[in-house]
């Protein structure tokens, strides 16, 4: 009976996985035939987009999940030993769809491939960022072949380097919108910081997600080592969640209080404007406040309140990518119309963006259960 | 021979917004008429004085070719880059489209060609000032408003007009070092 419902909850699953998966591969199909300029909805104003704002989320993902995961085989804290060979198969799927991702953003992915080695440009944060993850793409790689053949001293050794990769990386990824002086409301030191505590919440809640949702889809009940473990994920992601909402709230506080041009617009569009929803909602409410507060309460920091709180965080983690991407370009670069500012400007994701995303979210989650199916990944333990 | 510095010097008084400078550049330059497509504009100025004594300017603009351009800095594939004369351009065929230096050019003076695949802007008509012709900007403005020339010929229209009278630029603050200059 029980196999019988397992079954077909995997078919109801994987059908809806396998649907999103096309959706994104017929969205991909519309914007090679039609052009980028038609399919999506940017303009001179606002060029980048949800996929930009989707690719951070899958790469910043990324280093998240191994920063934490890096705790257990690097660092050597007992309890996250047992989820490295998972978080690392997740990270690499993750860093691959944010790719998949940027490459339906860029025109010309494949010159890309050929000119960042012929001509390379080591002042751009771009270029950084393509050949960091790139490093990245190959150390976990390696580090799961470590992990398959349980050479544990490959992988401690690989999870070190691959420790300060994912930092360097992620860090300049926030570079990349961090070095704009153009761009009042990016620029600065702030983001490449604050990539790095959000990646730690992003790989927090995928860690919880993983961990639950692989017991409880094969029907198992989860053995008291990965209880533990979630409890102590619990905790940690509570601390991280109260200094993210500081983080937060000292983003907001420069932004009003001199009214700097810019970046008082931008900070007003997340309080009240366009992005408001968004950000009280998605990113403040249940992205933080609401978890924060499973977490804090020992009766609700159980593991399904820790996955709970994972799912919403993760949810609100993918809205603060959007937020932060449009809100940095909200605010027009010239003064128009008599001389009085227009306002902020107005961007709305396009069908074909939505595709994509949704598609990008589904393919990930489609691969990731199907080697879950296919392959024992459950953890040997040291020798 | 003397590397050259070009730059443009305007005269904001005399423009009357008859944004011939658009037409002509657009032509020149086979750019395709879609909104977002231009290399030059005419923004507004603020009105001034009450009704019904009013006065307004208006300020034309492009790439202002800078000495310190985020443009190129950014370019992943070093696409974009500076010439001998002090003129940004962008190398069609190394720009993969990841709009970088859109984000990153405080003056809003790229867009997208989809014509060319390439990020695309003002080049002071390259295919003309590097035969000694002037840019079809410069050459249809009825009024005048525009000069354009070598900074680093002292007996240059544009050198003599600014020692001449003083000037401003757009954005110093932000430390682009600008070559398009307006009288004030």
């Amino acid at each position: 009976m029980t196999t019988t419902i397992t079954n077909s909850k995997n078919i109801i699953g994987f059908s809806v996985l396998g649907l999103g998966t096309l959706l994104g591969l017929v969205s991909v199909g519309y914007v090679l035939m039609i052009g980028h300029s038609n399919a999506y909805n940017l303009t001179r104003q606002i060029p980048w987009g949800i996929l930009i704002s989707t690719y951070v989320f899958f790469a910043v993902s990324c280093s998240g999940l191994c920063l934490v995961s890096s705790l257990g085989h690097v660092f050597g804290i007992k309890e996250f030993e047992a989820i490295g060979k998972r978080a690392i198969l997740v990270a690499i799927l993750a860093l691959l769809t944010g790719f998949g991702v940027i490459a339906m953003e860029l025109d010309h992915p494949f010159r890309m491939a050929i000119w960042v080695i012929l001509s390379p440009n080591p002042l751009s944060a771009i270029w950084w960022m393509g050949t960091l993850y790139g490093l990245y793409l190959i150390l976990l790689c390696i580090e799961l072949y470590a992990f398959i053949k349980e050479n544990h001293r490959l992988a401690s050794l690989v999870g070190l380097v691959g420790f300060v990769v994912a930092i360097s990386a992620c860090s300049n990824l926030g570079a990349v919108f961090g070095l704009l002086e153009a761009r009042p409301f990016w620029h600065g030191p702030y983001l490449p910081i604050f990539f790095i505590l959000s990646a730690l919440v992003s790989g927090c809640a995928l860690l919880a997600l993983i961990v639950y949702f692989n017991h409880s889809l094969r029907g198992i009940e989860m053995p008291p080592e990965y209880k533990k473990f979630m409890i102590t994920l619990g905790k940690l992601q509570a601390l991280l969640l109260g200094i993210l909402l500081f983080f937060i709230i000292w983003k907001i506080i420069p932004g009003l209080y001199e009214k700097y041009p810019g970046i008082y617009e931008a900070t007003m569009a997340a309080l009240s404007g366009k992005l408001s929803f968004n950000f009280w909602f998605f990113e403040a409410f249940l992205g933080l406040i609401l978890p924060f507060i499973l977490l804090l309460n020992n009766s609700t920091r159980t593991p399904f309140g820790v996955m709970l709180a994972g799912l919403l965080t993760t949810v609100g983690v993918f809205f603060m990518r959007y937020d932060m991407v449009i809100a940095g370009q909200i605010v027009p670069m010239r003064i128009s119309d008599g001389g009085k500012a227009t306002g902020v400007l107005h961007y709305v994701p396009s069908v074909a963006e939505m595709g994509i995303v949704i598609g990008s979210i589904c393919a990930c989650l489609f691969v990731y259960v199907l080697i879950e199916k296919k392959f024992d990944l459950s953890h040997t333990g040291h020798h | 021979m003397k590397k050259k510095r070009f730059a443009m010097v305007f005269d904001i008084s005399k423009c009357i917004d008859c944004k011939a400078c658009t037409v002509a550049c657009k032509a020149e330059n086979n750019i395709p008429l879609v909104k977002d497509n231009y290399r030059n504009w005419i923004t507004e100025g603020p009105l001034r004085g009450k009704y019904p004594k009013l006065g307004q300017s208006y300020i034309p603009g492009q790439c202002m070719q800078c000495a310190n351009p985020p443009c190129e800095h950014v370019c992943p594939t070093s696409a974009t880059y500076v010439n001998v004369d002090g003129i940004v351009l962008v190398d069609n065929k190394k720009c993969i489209g990841c709009k970088y230096c859109m984000t990153a050019c405080p003056y809003d003076a790229r867009y997208y060609n989809e014509k060319t695949g390439a990020v695309d802007k003002c080049t002071f008509c390259v295919q003309r000032t590097s035969v000694g012709r002037i840019p079809a900007c410069v050459e249809t403005c009825p009024t005048k408003v525009r000069v354009f020339g070598d900074l680093n010929d002292p007996e240059s229209e544009v050198s003599k007009l600014l020692t001449k009278h003083p000037y401003r630029v757009e954005k110093p603050e932000i430390g682009t070092q600008p070559f398009l200059f307006y009288l004030v």
